[in-house]
Protein backbone atom coordinates (compact mmCIF):
# COMPACT_ATOMS: atom_id res chain seq x y z
CA UNK A 1 0.00 0.00 0.00
CA UNK A 2 1.32 3.16 -1.01
CA UNK A 3 0.93 5.76 1.53
CA UNK A 4 0.52 9.52 -0.01
CA UNK A 5 1.43 12.47 1.86
CA UNK A 6 -0.23 14.50 -0.92
CA UNK A 7 -3.14 16.46 1.73
CA UNK A 8 0.00 17.87 3.44
CA UNK A 9 2.42 18.59 0.23
CA UNK A 10 -0.21 21.57 -1.10
CA UNK A 11 -3.33 21.95 -3.51
CA UNK A 12 -0.75 23.83 -5.86
CA UNK A 13 1.72 21.04 -5.96
CA UNK A 14 2.03 19.48 -9.73
CA UNK A 15 2.92 16.53 -7.22
CA UNK A 16 -0.68 15.71 -6.20
CA UNK A 17 -1.85 16.45 -9.69
CA UNK A 18 0.65 13.60 -10.61
CA UNK A 19 -0.21 11.49 -8.28
CA UNK A 20 -3.62 11.17 -9.00
CA UNK A 21 -3.42 11.32 -12.60
CA UNK A 22 -1.35 7.95 -11.99
CA UNK A 23 -3.59 6.43 -9.88
CA UNK A 24 -6.75 7.40 -11.99
CA UNK A 25 -5.00 5.50 -14.99
CA UNK A 26 -4.45 2.51 -12.96
CA UNK A 27 -7.99 2.32 -11.69
CA UNK A 28 -9.08 2.73 -15.38
CA UNK A 29 -7.01 -0.36 -15.68
CA UNK A 30 -8.46 -2.36 -13.32
CA UNK A 31 -6.26 -1.89 -10.94
CA UNK A 32 -8.87 -1.56 -7.44
CA UNK A 33 -6.32 -0.13 -4.69
CA UNK A 34 -5.93 2.58 -6.98
CA UNK A 35 -9.09 4.29 -6.38
CA UNK A 36 -8.64 3.92 -2.97
CA UNK A 37 -5.15 5.49 -3.09
CA UNK A 38 -7.23 8.38 -5.49
CA UNK A 39 -10.10 8.87 -2.80
CA UNK A 40 -7.41 9.56 -0.26
CA UNK A 41 -5.48 12.09 -1.91
CA UNK A 42 -7.91 14.09 -3.37
CA UNK A 43 -10.62 13.69 -0.74
CA UNK A 44 -8.68 16.49 1.54
CA UNK A 45 -9.13 18.72 -1.53
CA UNK A 46 -12.55 18.50 -2.46
CA UNK A 47 -13.49 19.13 0.85
CA UNK A 48 -11.75 22.48 0.73
CA UNK A 49 -13.01 23.57 -3.08
CA UNK A 50 -16.45 23.05 -1.33
CA UNK A 51 -16.53 24.12 2.02
CA UNK A 52 -15.03 27.33 -0.30
CA UNK A 53 -18.86 27.40 -1.50
CA UNK A 54 -20.00 27.93 2.20
CA UNK A 55 -21.52 24.60 2.60
CA UNK A 56 -21.45 23.67 6.04
CA UNK A 57 -19.45 20.56 7.57
CA UNK A 58 -22.24 17.96 7.17
CA UNK A 59 -23.52 19.43 3.86
CA UNK A 60 -19.74 19.13 2.59
CA UNK A 61 -19.29 16.05 3.63
CA UNK A 62 -22.26 14.60 1.48
CA UNK A 63 -21.23 16.40 -1.77
CA UNK A 64 -17.39 15.01 -1.42
CA UNK A 65 -18.88 11.56 -0.98
CA UNK A 66 -21.38 12.28 -4.03
CA UNK A 67 -19.11 13.55 -6.35
CA UNK A 68 -17.04 10.67 -5.96
CA UNK A 69 -19.82 8.25 -6.84
CA UNK A 70 -20.58 10.78 -9.72
CA UNK A 71 -16.61 10.00 -11.00
CA UNK A 72 -17.08 6.03 -9.96
CA UNK A 73 -20.59 5.78 -12.18
CA UNK A 74 -19.58 7.89 -15.12
CA UNK A 75 -15.28 7.46 -15.02
CA UNK A 76 -15.65 6.67 -18.75
CA UNK A 77 -16.57 10.21 -19.21
CA UNK A 78 -13.05 11.46 -18.02
CA UNK A 79 -11.46 11.69 -21.36
CA UNK A 80 -8.12 12.95 -20.41
CA UNK A 81 -6.59 11.56 -17.36
CA UNK A 82 -4.39 14.53 -17.05
CA UNK A 83 -7.29 16.37 -16.56
CA UNK A 84 -9.13 14.10 -13.01
CA UNK A 85 -8.19 16.52 -10.68
CA UNK A 86 -10.05 19.62 -12.62
CA UNK A 87 -12.95 17.12 -13.00
CA UNK A 88 -13.45 16.10 -9.59
CA UNK A 89 -12.81 19.70 -9.00
CA UNK A 90 -15.27 21.38 -10.55
CA UNK A 91 -17.70 18.54 -10.22
CA UNK A 92 -17.71 19.04 -6.75
CA UNK A 93 -17.72 22.92 -7.02
CA UNK A 94 -20.73 22.66 -9.13
CA UNK A 95 -22.56 19.94 -7.19
CA UNK A 96 -21.99 21.98 -3.83
CA UNK A 97 -23.43 25.03 -5.52
CA UNK A 98 -26.39 23.62 -6.45
CA UNK A 99 -26.59 22.24 -3.16
CA UNK A 100 -26.05 25.58 -1.43
CA UNK A 101 -28.68 27.49 -3.31
CA UNK A 102 -31.31 24.67 -2.74
CA UNK A 103 -30.18 25.08 1.01
CA UNK A 104 -30.65 28.75 0.92
CA UNK A 105 -34.34 28.55 0.08
CA UNK A 106 -34.68 26.76 3.45
CA UNK A 107 -32.43 27.65 5.80
CA UNK A 108 -29.27 30.26 5.81
CA UNK A 109 -26.07 28.43 4.79
CA UNK A 110 -23.45 29.09 7.33
CA UNK A 111 -21.49 32.77 7.69
CA UNK A 112 -18.41 31.64 5.82
CA UNK A 113 -17.43 35.32 5.56
CA UNK A 114 -14.51 35.23 7.84
CA UNK A 115 -13.99 37.03 11.26
CA UNK A 116 -11.06 39.27 12.13
CA UNK A 117 -10.74 37.19 15.54
CA UNK A 118 -9.28 34.26 15.03
CA UNK A 119 -11.62 31.24 15.18
CA UNK A 120 -11.30 28.56 17.50
CA UNK A 121 -8.48 26.09 16.57
CA UNK A 122 -10.44 22.79 15.92
CA UNK A 123 -7.13 21.21 14.55
CA UNK A 124 -5.00 19.55 16.81
CA UNK A 125 -1.86 21.89 15.19
CA UNK A 126 -2.47 23.97 18.11
CA UNK A 127 1.12 25.68 17.65
CA UNK A 128 -0.51 27.16 14.31
CA UNK A 129 -2.11 29.72 16.88
CA UNK A 130 1.21 31.05 17.65
CA UNK A 131 2.23 31.37 14.00
CA UNK A 132 2.36 35.26 14.17
CA UNK A 133 2.52 34.68 9.59
CA UNK A 134 -0.95 33.02 9.98
CA UNK A 135 -2.57 35.31 12.50
CA UNK A 136 -1.54 38.41 10.12
CA UNK A 137 -2.77 36.79 7.00
CA UNK A 138 -5.72 35.44 8.75
CA UNK A 139 -6.72 38.91 9.80
CA UNK A 140 -5.66 40.43 6.44
CA UNK A 141 -8.15 38.31 4.65
CA UNK A 142 -10.31 39.37 7.12
CA UNK A 143 -9.94 43.24 5.79
CA UNK A 144 -10.69 42.02 2.39
CA UNK A 145 -14.18 42.41 0.59
CA UNK A 146 -16.49 39.03 0.88
CA UNK A 147 -16.33 38.67 -2.93
CA UNK A 148 -12.40 38.48 -2.56
CA UNK A 149 -12.35 36.08 0.25
CA UNK A 150 -14.66 33.66 -1.75
CA UNK A 151 -12.84 34.40 -4.30
CA UNK A 152 -9.13 33.49 -2.96
CA UNK A 153 -10.52 30.81 -1.22
CA UNK A 154 -11.67 29.09 -4.07
CA UNK A 155 -8.14 29.73 -6.39
CA UNK A 156 -6.06 28.69 -3.47
CA UNK A 157 -6.71 25.04 -4.05
CA UNK A 158 -6.71 25.21 -7.85
CA UNK A 159 -4.62 27.34 -9.68
CA UNK A 160 -6.53 27.59 -12.67
CA UNK A 161 -10.48 26.72 -11.62
CA UNK A 162 -12.85 26.41 -14.25
CA UNK A 163 -13.79 29.86 -14.87
CA UNK A 164 -17.57 29.02 -15.40
CA UNK A 165 -18.07 27.16 -12.54
CA UNK A 166 -16.94 29.96 -9.94
CA UNK A 167 -18.42 32.61 -11.91
CA UNK A 168 -21.96 30.90 -11.60
CA UNK A 169 -21.65 30.37 -8.13
CA UNK A 170 -20.30 34.29 -7.30
CA UNK A 171 -22.59 35.50 -9.16
CA UNK A 172 -19.79 37.60 -11.41
CA UNK A 173 -19.44 37.38 -15.35
CA UNK A 174 -17.06 35.12 -16.25
CA UNK A 175 -14.73 37.50 -17.72
CA UNK A 176 -14.42 39.47 -14.52
CA UNK A 177 -13.10 36.38 -12.69
CA UNK A 178 -9.50 36.99 -13.86
CA UNK A 179 -9.37 40.78 -13.29
CA UNK A 180 -11.00 40.09 -9.94
CA UNK A 181 -8.41 37.43 -9.02
CA UNK A 182 -5.76 40.02 -9.55
CA UNK A 183 -7.34 42.91 -7.63
CA UNK A 184 -8.08 40.22 -4.82
CA UNK A 185 -4.77 39.40 -4.53
CA UNK A 186 -2.98 42.79 -4.40
CA UNK A 187 -5.20 43.91 -2.11
CA UNK A 188 -4.48 40.99 0.20
CA UNK A 189 -0.45 41.48 -0.31
CA UNK A 190 -1.51 45.50 0.60
CA UNK A 191 -3.55 44.54 3.86
CA UNK A 192 -0.11 42.24 4.39
CA UNK A 193 2.16 44.91 3.61
CA UNK A 194 0.58 47.23 5.67
CA UNK A 195 0.19 45.33 8.87
CA UNK A 196 3.78 45.00 9.18
CA UNK B 1 9.15 41.65 0.61
CA UNK B 2 7.75 40.11 -2.63
CA UNK B 3 5.73 37.05 -2.54
CA UNK B 4 4.75 35.56 -5.87
CA UNK B 5 0.93 34.56 -6.54
CA UNK B 6 1.36 30.95 -6.07
CA UNK B 7 3.22 31.46 -2.81
CA UNK B 8 0.27 33.52 -1.23
CA UNK B 9 -2.72 31.54 -2.41
CA UNK B 10 -0.50 28.93 -1.30
CA UNK B 11 -0.49 29.98 1.90
CA UNK B 12 -4.29 30.97 1.74
CA UNK B 13 -4.50 27.46 1.57
CA UNK B 14 -2.38 26.16 4.30
CA UNK B 15 -4.24 28.40 6.43
CA UNK B 16 -7.35 26.56 5.39
CA UNK B 17 -6.13 23.45 5.67
CA UNK B 18 -5.20 24.22 9.90
CA UNK B 19 -8.37 26.14 10.54
CA UNK B 20 -11.03 23.58 8.45
CA UNK B 21 -9.33 20.54 8.55
CA UNK B 22 -11.18 17.90 6.51
CA UNK B 23 -12.71 15.32 9.05
CA UNK B 24 -10.55 12.84 9.49
CA UNK B 25 -12.98 10.11 8.03
CA UNK B 26 -13.82 11.39 5.06
CA UNK B 27 -11.90 9.55 2.86
CA UNK B 28 -12.85 6.14 4.71
CA UNK B 29 -16.93 7.05 4.24
CA UNK B 30 -16.10 7.99 0.77
CA UNK B 31 -15.26 4.47 0.40
CA UNK B 32 -17.78 3.00 2.23
CA UNK B 33 -20.62 4.61 0.23
CA UNK B 34 -18.35 3.32 -3.17
CA UNK B 35 -18.27 0.11 -1.90
CA UNK B 36 -22.00 -0.22 -1.29
CA UNK B 37 -22.58 1.66 -4.82
CA UNK B 38 -22.98 -1.22 -7.36
CA UNK B 39 -23.99 -4.04 -5.28
CA UNK B 40 -26.33 -5.53 -7.48
CA UNK B 41 -23.30 -6.13 -10.10
CA UNK B 42 -20.21 -7.50 -8.03
CA UNK B 43 -22.02 -8.60 -4.84
CA UNK B 44 -22.66 -12.46 -4.37
CA UNK B 45 -26.13 -12.45 -2.45
CA UNK B 46 -26.16 -14.76 0.00
CA UNK B 47 -29.18 -16.82 0.81
CA UNK B 48 -31.01 -17.17 4.10
CA UNK B 49 -30.36 -20.71 5.41
CA UNK B 50 -32.05 -20.20 8.84
CA UNK B 51 -34.09 -17.84 10.91
CA UNK B 52 -34.74 -18.87 14.84
CA UNK B 53 -36.68 -16.18 16.83
CA UNK B 54 -34.50 -16.71 19.94
CA UNK B 55 -37.85 -15.95 23.40
CA UNK B 56 -39.84 -14.54 20.64
CA UNK B 57 -43.90 -14.03 22.02
CA UNK B 58 -46.21 -13.23 19.57
CA UNK B 59 -44.90 -11.99 16.17
CA UNK B 60 -45.69 -8.14 16.06
CA UNK B 61 -45.18 -5.20 16.10
CA UNK B 62 -44.65 -4.32 19.55
CA UNK B 63 -42.69 -7.75 20.71
CA UNK B 64 -39.80 -7.13 17.50
CA UNK B 65 -38.40 -4.41 19.60
CA UNK B 66 -37.63 -6.96 22.78
CA UNK B 67 -37.39 -10.71 21.12
CA UNK B 68 -33.69 -11.53 19.73
CA UNK B 69 -33.23 -13.57 16.63
CA UNK B 70 -30.92 -15.33 14.84
CA UNK B 71 -30.17 -15.38 11.16
CA UNK B 72 -28.06 -17.44 9.25
CA UNK B 73 -26.89 -16.66 5.59
CA UNK B 74 -24.58 -18.83 3.26
CA UNK B 75 -22.99 -18.66 0.10
CA UNK B 76 -20.54 -20.30 -2.13
CA UNK B 77 -17.30 -19.14 -0.10
CA UNK B 78 -19.01 -17.50 2.89
CA UNK B 79 -21.24 -17.92 5.92
CA UNK B 80 -22.77 -15.27 7.78
CA UNK B 81 -24.50 -15.46 11.60
CA UNK B 82 -26.54 -11.96 12.46
CA UNK B 83 -27.73 -11.87 16.12
CA UNK B 84 -30.06 -9.05 16.82
CA UNK B 85 -31.08 -8.57 20.49
CA UNK B 86 -32.37 -5.80 22.78
CA UNK B 87 -29.70 -3.36 23.10
CA UNK B 88 -28.76 -2.17 26.89
CA UNK B 89 -30.46 1.12 26.64
CA UNK B 90 -34.04 0.23 24.71
CA UNK B 91 -32.42 0.18 20.99
CA UNK B 92 -31.29 -2.68 19.34
CA UNK B 93 -27.89 -4.39 18.86
CA UNK B 94 -26.25 -6.78 15.91
CA UNK B 95 -23.79 -9.11 16.60
CA UNK B 96 -22.39 -10.82 13.59
CA UNK B 97 -20.06 -13.81 13.17
CA UNK B 98 -18.50 -14.50 9.24
CA UNK B 99 -16.69 -18.17 8.40
CA UNK B 100 -13.99 -18.46 7.72
CA UNK B 101 -12.78 -15.89 9.62
CA UNK B 102 -10.94 -13.68 7.23
CA UNK B 103 -10.86 -9.99 7.73
CA UNK B 104 -13.50 -8.22 6.33
CA UNK B 105 -14.71 -4.15 6.54
CA UNK B 106 -18.69 -4.82 7.22
CA UNK B 107 -21.27 -2.53 5.72
CA UNK B 108 -24.85 -1.73 7.53
CA UNK B 109 -27.04 0.15 5.52
CA UNK B 110 -31.14 0.38 4.64
CA UNK B 111 -31.92 -2.20 2.16
CA UNK B 112 -34.37 -0.07 0.23
CA UNK B 113 -33.17 1.52 -3.53
CA UNK B 114 -31.42 4.59 -2.16
CA UNK B 115 -28.83 3.03 -0.16
CA UNK B 116 -26.09 4.55 -1.58
CA UNK B 117 -27.90 8.18 -0.38
CA UNK B 118 -27.26 7.16 2.93
CA UNK B 119 -23.60 6.99 4.49
CA UNK B 120 -23.51 2.89 5.64
CA UNK B 121 -22.16 2.48 9.33
CA UNK B 122 -19.09 0.44 8.83
CA UNK B 123 -17.27 -2.16 11.51
CA UNK B 124 -14.49 -4.31 10.42
CA UNK B 125 -14.63 -8.16 12.04
CA UNK B 126 -11.70 -9.68 14.33
CA UNK B 127 -9.46 -12.52 14.54
CA UNK B 128 -12.50 -14.89 15.62
CA UNK B 129 -14.74 -13.17 12.67
CA UNK B 130 -16.86 -11.05 15.15
CA UNK B 131 -17.75 -8.00 14.15
CA UNK B 132 -20.56 -5.51 15.70
CA UNK B 133 -23.13 -3.18 15.36
CA UNK B 134 -23.90 -1.41 18.97
CA UNK B 135 -26.56 1.29 17.26
CA UNK B 136 -27.38 -0.38 14.32
CA UNK B 137 -30.34 1.64 12.21
CA UNK B 138 -33.54 -0.17 12.26
CA UNK B 139 -36.09 -1.23 9.61
CA UNK B 140 -35.47 -3.18 6.51
CA UNK B 141 -31.76 -3.15 6.50
CA UNK B 142 -28.74 -5.14 4.37
CA UNK B 143 -25.50 -6.15 5.85
CA UNK B 144 -22.33 -5.61 2.80
CA UNK B 145 -19.50 -7.27 3.33
CA UNK B 146 -16.12 -6.88 2.24
CA UNK B 147 -13.14 -9.59 2.33
CA UNK B 148 -10.13 -7.03 2.66
CA UNK B 149 -6.97 -7.96 0.91
CA UNK B 150 -5.15 -11.40 2.22
CA UNK B 151 -2.36 -10.15 4.86
CA UNK B 152 1.12 -9.07 2.95
CA UNK B 153 3.31 -11.60 1.19
CA UNK B 154 0.45 -14.48 1.68
CA UNK B 155 -0.28 -14.09 -2.21
CA UNK B 156 -3.69 -14.16 -1.91
CA UNK B 157 -6.17 -12.45 -3.61
CA UNK B 158 -9.49 -11.31 -1.57
CA UNK B 159 -12.36 -13.17 -2.49
CA UNK B 160 -15.39 -11.40 -3.88
CA UNK B 161 -17.75 -9.37 -1.59
CA UNK B 162 -21.06 -10.43 -0.51
CA UNK B 163 -24.17 -9.26 0.77
CA UNK B 164 -26.87 -10.55 2.60
CA UNK B 165 -31.07 -10.19 1.12
CA UNK B 166 -32.95 -7.82 3.32
CA UNK B 167 -33.77 -8.46 7.45
CA UNK B 168 -35.65 -6.78 10.08
CA UNK B 169 -33.88 -4.68 12.51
Amino acid sequence: MTMHGAAGSGPTSSDLYDAATDAFRRWRSDDDSALDELVRMMSPVLWHVVRATGLDREAAEDVVQNTWLTLVRSGESVRDPQAITRWLCTAARREAWRVSKAATRTRPVEDDVIDARLPVQSSPEGQVVENDAKIQLWQALARLPERCQKLLRIVAWEPRPDYSSVAEGLDMPIGSIGPTRRRCLDKLRGELGSAS
Amino acid sequence: MTTTDDELLRSVADLYTAYDPAPPDLADGVLARIAVEGLEIEYELLTLVERVDVNAGIRGADTATTGTVALEFAGTAYRVLVRISAAEGGGRRIDGWVLPTVPMRVFLGPAGEDVTAHTPLTAYSDLDGRFEFSAPMTGEVRLWLLPLAAAEGTGESPQSPFVTPPFRV
